[in-house]
């Protein structure tokens, strides 16, 4: 009690719990969809502290990193195994919740206005987190991690100008090479992890600030947050703590019986510059923006124009898409095109791990039309809707 | 209600994912393994009888130039460094080999090593003079010296069969002949077998033992004519390695999913609580 008051007379702690915790209302219209943020940061924390554990074993060089992540980490140090399995299977489920969380925010319109920020920063987070991954899988330097690296870095050549040099910057060398491995690892273990805690508080301020979205997509006045809300702690938190605890089962059931997805058997092979697999892919989260850049596969520019665009034109959502309806719920048109969207995300995702020769070729062409498609209804789409809402609003 | 909604769609669209990259993905970049041939039925069937003392006799005048059989006494005439460079690899010793391999490859084997093996710069030369009777003597000398196989450990069969070529390095096995002329004999160091059990499918392995070509067309592996067995055991070793705490996991599995069980209760008892007192 006294030890309360003495904080609160310095660091103003009862006033800080208040506007983060016990007055911070969260709308009762939701539904679990909204506890994927919460989810986001228990798995960001698992993969924090798992990440910190690996580090005190792992051998950034690339002679010994091999043999210090499969050797040392996986059959020497006590429980190494499982730090590994959770760190690995821990970065493929983040982009699992992460593209439920985005895919929530696009049905429910959670992008649009007053929230252009919360989802900015969100998809800022996003592409921190590829580059986390990317980097990260460089590391245990086998076959996959090497020639994935080697592909990915290849595509900056073709940048006009500064293509080639930059390419070599990246690398520090000619080829994927030690001095990329130890930046690599720089990047992975300090400045993007760092990167990513900042925006991921400036995330979560924005949402202290506007507040959460709800499935009606009808915002709730600030004086009746507190009768139409729920205070975000205890009561929200107390579900939170349910979903995540169901989620934790499923999480660590992967990790101990199902773990071989997260860990592909080519990269039990150490990387060998003059040695290429019979078959080059990322991992699976990124398999679909893969897809779009092999799906124009008779024109190596076209597809890496389309490839960047994939990456970015989600950021752009809050003025692509402006209708004044915000929740999908009450849009039927939007419904179908993003049903159509979700399943040809799925479909570029199975896509981009199949060789891309023939109809698997075509189909990759196809689905990659329909990912831009998605892209250019969503502005017809509003412009109709905004105008049935003009002539329903005379009628009424 | 709702909640649970939700989570079958979103269940289901997770699960066609998986199916997508994982195993269909899978097939259609690898294709189905085709089943191993443990009977190496394109080699002519024998069975060999024969004496063992008469089968000494032959083995030291025709083999024991360049192999051993410790098991009997018997060193080889040649030393590991003479054959290393005349053959670029080192010549097994012979103590057990009755039993690791089959009989009738065997026989074909040591007329003809290249087209039994199906790799054409095997290092043997072929002992096409030998009859059938003289082939099933030695053979059954060197059956009546060898370790029955029921006896024989994955290790064991990983030693007389692999190690010539393969290191395991996590194992602390080294292969026996220097890699500088593996390179020469081969066209490249074979590789490590340590974490092949995890590499590999054993499927895969099954079948690329009992006939490489199959698997990897112009690889420098020779076919090693192995009998299912030891075959299964060199296999079930090599899992073993790669995967050390594969027991410690399942058990330690349980016990975490079993908390975690207790614990998605407690906390939806204490959900409970807090909506109860909401409305």
């Amino acid at each position: 009690m006294k030890f309360i008051d003495w904080l609160d007379e310095r660091l103003a702690i009862r006033q800080l719990m208040k506007v983060m915790l016990l007055e911070y209302y969260v709308p009762k219209n939701i539904n679990f969809l909204w506890s994927f943020g919460v989810l986001i940061m228990l798995v960001l924390i698992i993969l924090i502290v798992s990440g910190i554990f690996l580090l005190m074993y792992y051998k950034p060089d690339a002679n010994l990193a091999f043999d210090s992540v499969n050797k040392t980490i996986m059959m020497d140090v006590e429980f190494g195994w499982l730090f590994r399995h959770v760190h690995a299977v821990g970065a493929s489920i983040m982009f699992l919740v992460l593209f439920i969380h985005m895919g929530r925010g696009i049905y429910y319109g959670s992008f649009k206005p007053p929230r252009e920020l919360v989802w900015l920063t969100g998809y800022f987070l996003f592409i921190l987190m590829a580059a986390t991954a990317f980097t990260g899988y460089l590391l245990p330097w086998g076959q996959m991690s090497y020639w994935a690296a080697q592909t990915i870095t290849t595509l900056f050549e073709k940048i006009p100008v500064i293509g080639p040099d930059l390419v070599i910057w990246i690398r520090g060398n000619y080829i994927v090479a030690d001095a990329t491995l130890t930046r690599f690892f720089a990047l992975h273990v300090v400045f993007l992890p760092l990167l990513l805690i900042f925006v991921t508080v400036v995330h979560l301020y924005a949402v202290r600030i506007v507040g959460s979205n709800n499935e009606d997509g009808i915002e709730i006045p600030k004086e009746e947050k507190k009768k139409k809300g729920i205070p975000f702690w205890p009561v929200f938190m107390s579900k939170e703590f349910f979903v995540m605890s169901v989620f934790l089962i499923f999480f660590f059931w992967l990790v101990f019986y199902k773990f071989d997805f997260a860990m592909d058997p080519i990269n039990f092979t150490p990387a060998n510059y003059l040695q290429t697999p019979p078959h080059i892919y990322p991992e699976w989260y990124f398999l679909a923006f893969y897809e779009v850049l092999r799906g124009f596969f008779f024109s190596q520019n076209l597809g890496l124009i389309a490839f960047v665009l994939s990456m970015l034109l989600p950021m752009f959502l809050p003025w692509i898409d402006k209708s004044p309806i915000k929740s999908g719920n009450h849009r039927p048109l939007f419904k179908i095109a993003f049903w159509i969207f979700v399943l040809d995300f799925i479909f570029l995702t199975v896509l981009g791990k199949l060789p891309p020769t023939g109809l698997y070729g075509w189909l990759g062409f196809v689905g990659s039309l329909v990912f831009f498609a998605f892209f250019i209804a969503l502005p017809i789409i509003s412009r109709i809707e905004r105008k049935e809402l003009e002539r329903g609003g005379n009628k009424q | 209600m709702k909640d649970l909604k939700i989570l079958a769609i979103i269940s289901i669209l997770v699960i066609i994912t998986y199916i997508g990259i994982e195993p269909f993905a899978k097939h259609e970049m690898h294709g189905t393994v085709p089943p191993p041939d443990y009977n190496y039925l394109d080699l002519p069937k024998k069975e060999l009888t024969g004496n063992p003392e008469q089968g000494k006799v032959l083995f030291k005048q025709n083999c024991a130039s360049c192999h051993s059989v410790q098991a009997d006494g018997i060193s080889a005439t040649m030393d590991k460094q003479t054959a290393q460079l005349s053959f670029k690899v080192v010549p097994p010793d012979l103590s057990n080999i009755a039993s690791i391999i089959e009989p009738h490859f065997f026989a074909a084997f040591v007329k003809d090593p290249q087209s039994a093996t199906k790799f054409p710069k095997f290092a043997m030369p072929g002992m096409s003079y030998l009859t059938d009777e003289q082939i099933g003597h030695i053979y059954s000398y060197l059956k009546s010296v060898a370790k029955p196989q029921e006896k024989l450990t994955g290790k064991d069969i990983l030693h007389d069969a692999c190690t010539r070529c393969h290191s395991v390095k996590y194992q602390k096995i080294k292969a026996q002949t220097d890699p500088k002329y593996l390179n020469d004999y081969l066209g490249k160091v074979p590789p490590d077998l340590s974490l092949m059990g995890k590499a590999k499918e054993e499927e895969y392995l099954a079948t690329f033992i009992s006939n490489p070509q199959v698997m990897l067309p112009g690889t420098s592996m020779p076919r090693l004519g192995l009998k299912q067995e030891s075959a299964e055991k060199v296999i079930a070793y090599l899992d073993n390695i790669a995967d050390p705490h594969k027991e410690e996991r399942n058990k330690l599995g349980l016990w975490v999913l079993g908390y975690l069980v207790v614990l998605a209760g407690l906390t939806y008892a204490w959900k409970r609580k807090i909506w109860s007192n909401l409305h």
